[in-house]
């Protein structure tokens, strides 16, 4: 509070405000990118995908098909829906989450010892372990709460 | 609307392409899949590997000799002293180690594999269904 009694706003003042936006831009960018060209990829070949979830050794194979013909659909529509003001925080819930469960079956299958690519990308990328990816996962968490603090 | 309302409309319109996918597409996961074994590939996955993969033969050398997966290196347990420096020659980080044996019964192809990653090796696989599976493709 200042002396005068007046709350002092932590929102960006000045010339301030552009770095912010511009900053949300690029992560709303990066975020959106991101999932609808994982998605993509993944839509390709739904079965080659389905082979690498079991890879975790988390689900069983039915719950794995299951995911590799649900999930590519779910992340391609929740970048699109990044870009739409009316389901802007809808798709910020659910990147954010998804980004959550990703990270934690990564780390899950590093503790387990398990070699494994991460198969976030379908063969768009391969070999790729699985440090670099939860590097990138929580990258991709830090741009999602620079939108969620847009939405404070 | 709600950010709930807007979750639960995203999941459900992805349900549609979904189930489209899960009728028609071509290359959809079937539901009873036999699962692999921990190390484990199967034959269509580690074909897309190209000359990306090195076939290393776990089998007898008379096996080896009488047929076997082009450009596949022999190296079994009764001779690993002697045919492993011909492997390391081979070898190189990004390659991916597919080795196999007889058939699915077989577990030379694990004991090779499991001495490769104590040595040090990654990305090393077993083919599921072995030699076996390898002929029965090339049919």
């Amino acid at each position: 509070m200042e002396k005068s009694g007046k709350v002092i706003s932590p929102r960006p003042t000045g010339l301030g405000i552009p770095f912010v936006k511009a900053g949300r831009f690029f992560a709303r960018l990066a975020l959106a990118g991101v999932f609808i060209f994982a998605g993509a990829v993944k839509i390709y070949d739904p079965g080659q995908f389905a082979i690498e979830v079991q890879r975790y050794q988390l689900l069983p194979w039915k719950v794995c098909a299951a995911i590799a013909i649900y999930l590519p659909w779910l992340e391609l529509l929740s970048g699109f829906c990044l870009f739409l003001k009316s389901f802007e925080r809808g798709a910020l819930v659910l990147i954010t989450l998804l980004l959550s469960i990703f990270t934690f079956a990564l780390a899950s299958a590093l503790v387990r010892g398990l070699s494994i690519d991460c198969g976030c990308f379908g063969h768009a990328f391969t070999s790729t372990g699985t440090v670099v990816p939860i590097l990138r996962n929580l990258l991709l968490l830090f741009f999602a709460g620079t939108l969620w603090t847009k939405h404070r | 609307m709600t950010p709930v309302r807007q979750v639960v409309l995203i999941l459900l319109v992805a349900l549609i392409p979904a189930g489209v996918t899960a009728v028609v597409h071509p290359r959809r996961p079937p539901w009873s899949e036999e699962t692999l074994a921990p190390g484990e590939e199967k034959l269509k996955t580690v074909l897309t590997w190209g000359s990306n993969a090195l076939w290393v033969d776990a089998r007898s050398r008379r096996a080896y000799e009488a047929d076997h997966v082009p450009g596949a290196l022999l190296l079994n347990l009764e001779e690993w002293d002697s045919l492993f420096p011909r492997f390391l020659d081979q070898w190189s980080p990004e390659r991916k180690i597919v080795v196999y044996c007889d058939s699915k019964a077989c577990e030379m192809s694990h004991e090779v594999a499991a001495r490769l990653e104590r040595s040090g090796f990654s990305s090393v696989y077993v083919l599921k269904g072995g030699w076996e599976e390898w002929k029965k493709a090339a049919k």
